[in-house]
């Protein structure tokens, strides 16, 4: 080795180090996917009415929406033999991302409000997928948690493993779709608070002309992108919504890029679909074009181009099953919630909103308040000029979590898959 | 206005100074570290103590440290092989995705068929193959055309991780589980592709980190005690001496690249083999491996057998920083703790070659 080669190497060092900043800033996806195949017991999982398995264990009787895994599911007590209750969160992304994992973050502080000291809440932020999280999960069990909250649907296998490594401690997991006797599942509705925000993005687009930019083409994604459409096209019948795929859960620079290629297009209304960040936001707010956002309310920030978001309120499913655990009765299940318990809701509207606008979509709120999802009812064609559902006719709770199509009115196609 | 300071090169370099410096180098990042520490309200000896129990104290930390130490003692060893000739070769991320890509595809298609070590034989080739192969065409446009490495090596990460998407979120690839509807996921490879672990007094050590001691030792006795790494030490010193001496420097820019791909192509195989089970687009690019490899090479002074002490130091490292965060220590500090006990390691380097020198004509100047 000699001085020459040093001096580049030291280059190379920079670069890699360089790189590996960037990649810190870029690759933190969080993930919010699929919630899946629907679980046995719940034909309808969704609404206000008493969820199928009120005669379960005490859980099923306290929580709306929530369905044990069957039921004789046994009741798991993980409460620690002296001292507070330990809670942990496990984010693939950073705490400020303003979005995804700001939300969950932000769930676990009001938990941690609410319960004071019976409880004791910590997180691990910017955990990478594959063999660093189930590392992670031990160490939190070697510090004495016994509940821990997963966010990232790439953390599933992982989280099956401990569940079956640690029967005594209770797993909660966000957007996946696999159980086990200590293993649940929570997610919710958001197809119908993407819906409304459509509404509101259809009545403020001039020309009818929408973009939006969606993460990955899978079902739960795929929802939100036809109901958001559905939602632009009651206000405008004319409206079209071109998708743009990007790929990533959390991408900020990318997206910001795929938002100018769409104005530059003549996109006159942007909205977004699993992507975590702002970034379409600022994108929007450069070019004075009218954004309903996704995850966060951020009428602060980009007040002159804010219209609405999709929000969700994790504490609505957390709080009641973290009281489940100190009460001794807490068992496995999946928990699919809606506008009705609150799960899920609408930002504060923008001033582009008109009173107008805000009353249609208070109409249709009220709508999807009483009969979640039921926008997915036919006449509906997808983009190819298929039938997807007669008059009449409604999807199935597994049709709906499987969605493979796109809407009419949507300019884009599936990527092969 | 001039420098109090200068470095002037050593025209002698100690043996103490080999161990001196990088004892040095560690009390500096810790009393630094310690003074960001209490700056933040934190004890400092308290913060130690939880990252050595972490990371390396007890048979289940350093079974969790070279299980996270695996894949960058193979990225490291792609690296170190590369740089000792002069090639630097920033591809070590892209090579292990397409070792990933090839080892996975070996499972999947004799997984159900071959016995397991069989199976570990084939998943290892055809990763070695993949990355070497991948890292060839850089090693191709250097010596036919000599482009840049840096930037055609760089470039190809940027490559293979789009060609990653693709096989699984953009297609119906033979890689793709078809039963992932939902969310696109790699197809698992069978039970018996599975590689082990073995437990050597007590601590769990993955069947691939075996593999990297004997990758390391052979890369060793490859630099040490053949003609071919003599003849790559002269290149390194001087292509145009080792032109004028008949040694066909074109075909060693190649095969030496090859090789660094090669073992980062291992190190994928091992991702699949022993850790993940699938090809996994999404956690590979979130985990940067090729990129901590260049680190940790660095820091191993680019010598194979400290690359596999650096490469468990830096998991250890790894796997107690995250131990460390919560809401009272945000995982900003732990990446300012691990960042400044690099930094002084880097840094402490200069220190082997040079001298500080006060300078004096300024100093008399002043005076």
């Amino acid at each position: 080795m000699l001085s020459k080669t040093r001096g580049s190497l030291g280059l190379a060092l920079v670069a890699a180090l360089g790189i590996g900043l960037v990649a810190c800033g870029g690759d933190d996806e969080s993930s919010e996917p699929a919630a899946t195949e629907a679980p046995a017991a719940s034909e309808a999982p969704a609404g206000s009415d008493a969820p199928a398995g009120t005669d379960a264990p005490a859980q099923g009787a306290t929580l709306a929406n929530f369905t044990p895994w069957s039921a004789d599911a046994p009741v798991i007590d993980c409460r620690p033999e002296e001292g507070p209750l330990k809670a942990a969160w496990i984010y693939v992304g950073p705490t400020n991302d303003g979005g995804w994992t700001q939300q969950h973050d932000a769930s676990r502080q009001a938990v941690q409000d609410h319960f004071g000291d019976a409880v004791e809440t910590t997180y691990k932020e910017n955990v990478p997928e594959g063999p660093q999280v189930l590392q992670t999960i031990e160490d939190l069990i070697a510090d004495g948690n016994t509940v821990i909250f997963g966010t990232s649907f790439g953390f599933q296998d992982a989280f099956v493993e401990a569940a079956a490594a640690h029967p005594d401690v209770c797993f909660e997991f966000a957007t996946g779709y696999k159980g086990a006797d200590n293993l649940s599942q929570f997610y919710g509705a958001a197809e119908d608070t993407d819906f409304l925000a459509g509404m509101a993005a259809g009545a403020a687009s001039p020309t009818g002309k929408l973009g939006m930019l969606a993460s990955f083409p899978i079902g739960e994604v795929l929802r939100g992108v036809n109901a958001w459409t559905m939602g632009a096209r009651m206000m405008n019948p004319d409206a079209t919504v071109n998708v743009v795929w990007v790929n990533s859960w959390f991408d900020p620079p990318n997206e910001r890029k795929a938002a100018e290629a769409l104005i530059a297009e003549g996109i006159d209304t942007l909205g977004q679909k699993g992507i975590d960040s702002p970034a379409t936001g600022d994108a929007a707010k450069a070019a004075g074009v009218p954004w309903a956002g996704y995850n966060a309310d951020q009428s602060a920030n980009y007040g002159d181009v804010w219209l609405t978001a999709t929000e969700y309120d994790w504490t609505v499913y957390q709080i009641p099953r973290l009281q489940a655990i100190l009460d001794g009765a807490w068992v496995a299940g999946n928990y699919y919630g809606n506008l009705s318990d609150g799960f899920v809701k609408l930002a504060t509207f923008g001033d582009l909103v008109t009173e107008e606008t805000r009353a249609a979509i208070q109409a249709e709120l009220e709508k999807l308040t009483a009969k979640p999802n039921s926008q997915f009812t036919g006449p509906i064609n997808d983009n190819k000029g298929n039938e997807v559902l007669a008059a009449g006719v409604s999807h199935t709770f597994e049709e709906l979590m499987s969605m493979a199509y796109l809407i009419e009115g949507v300019i884009g196609d599936i990527p092969a898959g | 206005m001039r420098s109090p300071i200068r470095f002037e090169r050593r025209l002698e370099q100690p043996k103490w100074l080999n161990w001196a410096i990088p004892v040095v180098s560690l009390i500096a990042a810790l009393v630094l570290g310690a003074i960001v520490l209490l700056a933040t309200g934190k004890n400092p000896l308290d913060v130690y103590g939880r990252i050595f129990e972490r990371g390396f104290a007890g048979t289940r930390a350093l079974s969790g440290s070279i299980k996270t130490a695996t894949p960058l003692a193979f990225t490291g060893l792609c690296a170190a092989i590369a740089f000792r000739m002069g090639l630097i070769n920033i591809g070590g991320e892209g090579q292990f995705y397409m070792g990933a890509v090839g080892a996975t595809w070996a499972g999947l298609a004799f997984g159900g068929d071959l016995p397991t070590g069989a199976v570990v034989i084939v998943m290892a080739l055809s990763g070695m193959v993949c990355g070497g192969l991948y890292a060839a065409i850089v090693g191709v446009l250097r010596a036919k055309f000599n482009t840049n490495e840096i930037i055609t090596s760089l470039m190809m990460n940027y490559l293979a991780a789009i060609f990653l998407n693709y096989l699984i979120y953009n297609s119906t690839s033979y890689w793709r589980d078809p039963e992932s509807r939902n969310f696109p996921a790699g197809k698992p490879i069978s039970d018996r592709a599975d590689w082990n672990f073995y437990e050597i007094g007590g601590i769990k050590i993955p069947l691939a980190f075996l593999i990297a001691i004997l990758a390391a030792a052979a890369i060793w006795v490859l630099y040490k005690r053949t003609r071919f790494g003599f003849e790559v030490g002269v290149i390194a010193d001087s292509p145009k001496a080792a032109r004028y001496a008949g040694i066909r420097t074109t075909s060693t820019i190649v095969i030496v690249l090859a090789l660094s791909g090669a073992l980062a192509g291992l190190g994928g195989a091992a991702d699949v083999g022993n850790f993940r089970g699938l090809l996994d687009s999404k956690g590979l690019q979130m985990s940067g491996y090729g990129y901590t490899g260049i680190v940790v090479a660095a820091l191993a002074r680019l010598n194979p057998i400290s690359t596999l002490v650096v490469a468990v130091l830096i998991g250890g490292l790894t796997n107690a920083g995250f131990a460390l965060q919560g809401p009272d220590f945000p995982s900003g500090l732990v990446g300012t703790l691990q960042g400044l006990i690099l930094f002084t390691a880097v840094a402490g380097e200069v220190l082997v070659k040079y001298r500080i020198r006060r300078n004096r004509r300024i100093a008399a100047v002043a005076a």
